[in-house]
């Protein structure tokens, strides 16, 4: 059975996901409501995904997505989140989140995500293809040098009809690729910017640690 | 204006200043010809010192008929020197009876009302005072008006820069307090309005019938007052198209875009968004209201694009061309006009079964 943790910081919106989640099928470990408690219960209780939204009152969303990241084993994160802010969301996903879907999506598309999620697969949504897209656009018309990570140009092309909502089946028929290399590819995109982040990040360490002597 | 009051004090430590300096060459003096009147004068100079600093220091007195009187009174005490001094007038070195203390007026002119009023207040007393000191046969000394017009144009300009910077500084506060209004608003707003209508559209969906018609509502609602509190400032004069274009999301519609600003010209971005929302009105034309769409706005080297894609039946084709032909293209038409005139273009896909994709772009 598929463990889950639900993270939100509203009871409503918590207990019907929640039992969303058990009808379907799915053992809902823990439900809290704020960061800390939420990387203290994945530690414990050690979920296979955890639903998290990114407004939560004692900690940025995206560093509840990092701290999660580190858990051993790390679950699996889906950003559920009525957020407009699409530098959380960003920020969320290149911590290590591997999808991200609205609030208003329907039941049948959130559980599908859950699904998608536990299997290991990226949730990539139309608005996440955008910003990952956004987000590559940015680091290659600021880095010079040429070190951060580039898309390929299937991966653009894959990347940018996810982003105009088509489904993998469609693109696969597009492209004239199998089901799996689409996936492949929309996994791909994410990955080298979650390996650019934390290589950063190291890198921001190091020079701070430097600097510090 | 709070700014004025220091303007308004220094002015009157001026008046107190000029005073003592005229008593000190009345008595240094000895009153000249006609002491009593000398001291008179210095009487009714000390009076209106201590009464326009009474009266400059509130606001509501601070208006024509003060001025008026201001410089009438100084006037008065200036024109009553000939009296006073009679043969010692016009003596090398020696000033009139109120001496500095004729700037006052001056200075509380340019203060009140720019530096064109502080030189017409200036104009005044220098006429006074070269009228006082002219002697037939010796050239005019000019140095007193001079100084009189130097100090009102001056401190009048001084006076216009300070309550420039001081409205500029309450209009950058007043934008400063009603942003973290607003930022406040959004919070609360998202944390709790937002969340109970996410609620009531999924609840409502599952149960079906006039629920999923209230879940809908609900979900309108939602996209709308999420995009209201998303508002995202731009330098003037340039337009974040992002926030033009999230307008249009709706559960039918999705609208991607990246997470830094796409800025463009506020028209084109204006323009850009009009022909956006003409292909979305295309698409529910076509397609019916229930018919999905994706909006994508990305930005490339030195360009901007966004693509429309629908869910419907696609063009068939050969359609597309015979339409063109007849002239008939309507909307599409009218996309292509708006585009063309931005510099742009506009390249319209359809792959049968996969919906029509339009797709603009912009040189920015």
């Amino acid at each position: 059975m598929v463990r889950v943790m639900v993270v939100d910081d509203h009871p409503m919106w918590r207990d019907g996901v929640a039992r969303d989640l058990a009808e379907a099928g799915y053992e809902v470990v823990a439900t809290v409501g704020e960061g800390r408690q939420a990387v203290r219960a994945a530690a414990a209780v050690r979920p296979d995904v955890v639903v998290l939204d990114l407004r939560l009152p004692d900690m940025a969303g995206a560093e509840v997505a990092a701290r999660l990241a580190e858990v051993e084993p790390p679950p699996r994160v889906l950003v559920l989140s009525a957020s407009a802010e699409q530098d959380d969301v960003l920020e969320a996903v290149k911590a290590g989140a591997s999808g991200y879907l609205v609030k208003s999506a329907s039941r049948e598309e959130f559980l599908d995500a859950v699904r998608r999620t536990a299997e290991g697969d990226a949730v990539f949504t139309p608005g996440l293809a955008g910003l990952v897209l956004g987000e590559y656009r940015r680091l290659a018309a600021q880095d010079v040098q040429a070190d951060g990570p580039r898309l390929t140009e299937r991966e653009t092309e894959v990347l940018r009809l996810v982003a105009k909502g088509l489904s993998y089946k469609q693109i696969a028929d597009r492209l004239v690729l199998s089901h799996r290399t689409v996936q492949n590819h929309v996994q791909n995109t994410l990955g080298k910017l979650q390996l650019h982040n934390r290589v950063e990040l190291v890198r921001y360490a190091i020079e701070r640690g430097l600097d510090a002597d | 204006m709070a700014i004025e009051g220091p303007f308004w004090r220094a002015i009157a430590v001026y008046r107190v200043a000029s005073l003592v300096y005229a008593a000190v060459l009345m008595a240094q003096q000895r009153g000249y010809q006609e002491p009593v009147a000398g001291w008179l004068v210095i009487g009714v100079m000390a009076l209106w010192t201590a009464g326009t600093t009474y009266a400059y220091a509130i606001p509501g007195l601070r208006r024509g008929p003060l001025l008026a009187l201001d410089l009438l009174v100084t006037m008065g005490c200036l024109l009553a020197t000939p009296y006073v001094q009679g043969s010692l007038q016009g003596a090398a070195g020696t000033m009139p009876v109120p001496a500095t203390w004729v700037a006052g007026p001056v200075l509380a002119w340019a203060v009140h009302a720019g530096r064109r009023a502080g030189a017409v207040a200036a104009a005044v007393v220098a006429a006074g005072d070269l009228w006082l000191v002219r002697a037939p046969d010796e050239p005019v000394v000019v140095n007193g008006a001079v100084l009189l017009f130097l100090a009102g144009v001056v401190v009048g300009h001084v006076a216009q820069l300070a309550r420039q910077a001081e409205e500029r500084m309450q209009r950058a506060i007043e934008m400063e307090a009603a942003q973290r209004e607003r930022d406040r608003l959004a919070r609360d707003i998202h944390d709790s309005v937002l969340q109970v209508l996410a609620l009531v559209q999924r609840r409502g969906r599952q149960i079906g019938g006039e629920a999923a018609e209230l879940g809908r509502l609900a979900g309108e609602q939602e996209a709308a007052l999420r995009e209201l509190i998303a508002v995202r400032p731009a330098p003037s004069g340039t337009t974040d198209l992002r926030s033009l274009l999230l307008r249009h999301a709706s559960p039918e519609v999705t609208v991607s875009t990246p997470a830094t600003p796409l800025l463009l010209p506020a028209e084109a971005a204006g323009e850009l968004a009009a022909a956006v929302k003409a292909a979305l009105d295309n698409v529910r034309a076509h397609c019916g209201p229930q018919a999905r769409a994706w909006v994508l706005a990305e930005s490339g080297e030195g360009t901007v694009t966004v693509s429309i894609r629908d869910d419907g039946p696609g063009i068939p084709e050969g359609r597309l061309d015979e339409a063109r032909a007849d002239g008939r293209l309507g909307v599409a038409e009218s996309i292509l006009g708006r585009v063309a005139e931005l510099g742009g273009q506009v390249s319209i896909v359809s792959v049968p079964g996969q919906g029509t994709e339009v797709e603009i772009t912009l040189p920015t």
